[in-house]
């Protein structure tokens, strides 16, 4: 019995299995930290072991280039973050709150694009923004991650919304309170956690989508982060200090913010699981 | 009392998903049935983009490899799965968090950073596998992995290996912790081990969970093509190619816009199938609602 218990409390057996996998999941970016001080020598003699001196100067390399890339990705985020929450935030309210002819329908719209990836409009949206002369532009790129963050948007703020009992609602109308007021005063201030966790949603799809990008931007001074790095890679293919150094610089917002606000993040990605609502 | 201004606070969003979603959509629908030459004269050719379409050997041989992507996506949750088994089994709350928290670090990067360190992983020369494999004297075992037919396309699954951080493993942890204590006790006073646990309690618990991450995980599938695009490019010699690397291939490098149009409805008529089953299988959902409205 005893020694059941001590195997109990220690678990040496469940760590160690735990931490290998862990280490594993971990090794490719364990291994582009390390390798990210090096020079090409350093880098030829010790494959594996950190190497003395570090080179920091490797990051001010990448940085030079990486930031342009950065730069371009917060601003694209941050229009399309504002143009989502301002959009899902009242369709969310009206059809969470109202009722009126159509509301069915106009959610059900909704509902159903939920279901579409964004890839399979891939083509015929490349086709009218070249005809709306838009290529090569920050528009270009807000628009797909607006039109796909107001149909998650709405639904998750259309949830919450839901779930704040009509009682506040009442007693702040019987005081004189009309639909805007109701939207600005009591609706938006509740709804705090889920416009925190649509937007941190919003930057991690513009930091991670690939093919739109690609396909939309020839300029590289207008390159997001994804695209950017994969130029940047074929700029710095044999030298690998720096190319390691740009993908830490390009990573770190991203893991930062996650790391920082993990809770909101893993709420939006169980929460924008299609068909939980 | 028609209240207008509902649909006026309406009207953003109906212009947005109208035009930026909708829209598109149905007019690949409509020029899918064109020789679609956007900036020129097309013509309609009927279904001639879909005959083009069935004898396409390179769209087919893109879904068998779709098959396989999915097929190996699956089996490889057994990891997320042991994963989430081994950290419910912690007694040490602060050693649960340190050994999650840990474990879903992956899911923050980048998924383009993973894919091109994965990338360096592979290369024939400098590449950490084939470096590894000379370090403990393998060194014939040596390979160009992602550049010959035969490993490219097991190169592309193994990328993010243990695969443990993802949506699997965080549905797989939070139905295990939502297991009431209850259960587990009564389980424990009639004697039931660790194994005969998983399979009789968390399995069946965890069934309807499961059947929403095999959906998703079939969308998914469909929509897989970025890592294809920077470690091999869909080939060597279309080894790896997917459907979505051929759809925007015909296009931007045939300048068939038609057929690549075509391309784009299949598979959105394949997703839209799909997902009208998601829909009916999760119709069972309880309404928890306040119900008020005004």
């Amino acid at each position: 019995m005893t020694t059941i218990q001590s195997r109990r409390s220690r678990q040496i057996g469940l760590k160690t299995i735990l931490i290998v996998l862990a280490v594993v999941s971990l090794a490719p970016y364990l291994f582009m930290v390390v390798t990210s001080l090096k020079t090409n020598q350093q880098f030829a003699d010790s494959f594996w072991q950190i190497s003395f001196p570090p080179h920091f100067e490797n990051y001010s390399v990448a940085w030079n280039q990486v930031a342009p890339y950065l730069f371009n990705t917060a601003i694209v985020a941050g229009i399309s973050i504002v143009l989502i929450l301002v959009i899902a935030s009242i369709s969310g309210f009206v059809l969470a709150r109202y009722r009126f002819g159509g509301k069915r329908v106009i959610f059900g719209a909704v509902l159903v694009l939920m279901m579409v990836p964004g890839l399979a409009n891939l083509i015929p949206l490349f086709i009218l923004m070249k005809n709306l002369g838009l290529l090569n532009t920050y528009i270009v790129l807000v628009v797909p991650y607006t039109a796909g963050g107001v149909v998650l948007g709405t639904i998750l703020i259309r949830n919450f919304v839901e779930g704040i009992p009509q009682a506040i609602f009442d007693a702040a109308r019987i005081d004189g309170a009309g639909g805007a007021r109701l939207y600005r005063s009591i609706m938006l201030p509740l709804s705090l956690p889920v416009l925190g966790t649509i937007a941190l949603l919003t930057v991690s799809e513009v930091w991670n989508d690939f093919f739109w990008p690609l396909l939309v931007i020839s300029d590289n001074s207008l390159r997001t982060v994804s695209v950017g790095l994969q130029f940047f890679q074929g700029q710095n293919v044999t030298d690998y200090g720096p190319l390691m150094a740009g993908y830490l610089i390009a990573s770190l917002p991203l893991v930062l913010l996650f790391t920082f606000l993990s809770k909101y993040f893993l709420a939006g990605v169980q929460g924008g699981v299609p068909g939980a609502h | 009392m028609f209240r207008w201004w509902l649909y006026l606070a309406l009207l953003p969003l109906a212009l947005v998903i109208g035009w930026f979603a909708y829209y598109p959509a149905l007019s690949a629908i409509f020029w899918s049935f064109f020789h679609w030459q956007p900036a020129g004269v097309s013509t309609f050719i009927g279904f001639g983009n879909y005959a083009t379409m069935f004898s396409d050997q390179i769209w087919w041989s893109s879904f068998r490899n779709l098959g396989l992507i999915f097929a190996f996506t699956v089996v490889a949750w057994i990891l997320p799965l042991l994963a989430a088994e081994l950290l419910i089994s912690l007694k040490s709350a602060r050693w649960q968090f340190a050994m999650r928290t840990l474990l879903i670090i992956p899911m923050a990067f980048p998924g383009v950073v993973t894919a091109l360190v994965w990338g360096f992983f592979y290369s024939p020369n400098d590449g950490v596998i084939n470096q590894a494999l000379k370090a403990i004297g393998l060194g014939a075992l040596a390979q160009n992995w992602t550049g010959q037919g035969s490993t490219a396309l097991l190169s592309l699954l193994f990328v993010g290996f243990p695969f443990i951080a993802g949506l699997p493993f965080l549905i797989f942890y939070s139905s295990l912790q939502n297991i009431p204590t209850e259960v587990l006790e009564a389980a424990q006073l009639d004697g039931v081990g660790r194994f005969a646990r998983f399979w009789r309690i968390d399995l069946p618990l965890m069934a309807s969970q499961v059947r929403i991450l095999l959906f998703l995980a079939v969308v998914g599938t469909l929509q897989y093509g970025f890592v294809a695009y920077v470690l091999t490019g869909g080939g060597p010699d279309n080894a790896t190619m997917v459907p979505i690397l051929r759809m925007i291939n015909v296009a931007f490098q045939g300048g068939d816009w038609g057929y690549s149009a075509a391309l784009s409805t299949t598979l959105f008529i394949i997703t839209m199938a799909i997902s009208a089953v998601v829909i009916v299988a999760r119709k069972r959902g309880a309404e928890t609602t306040d119900g008020g409205a005004m």
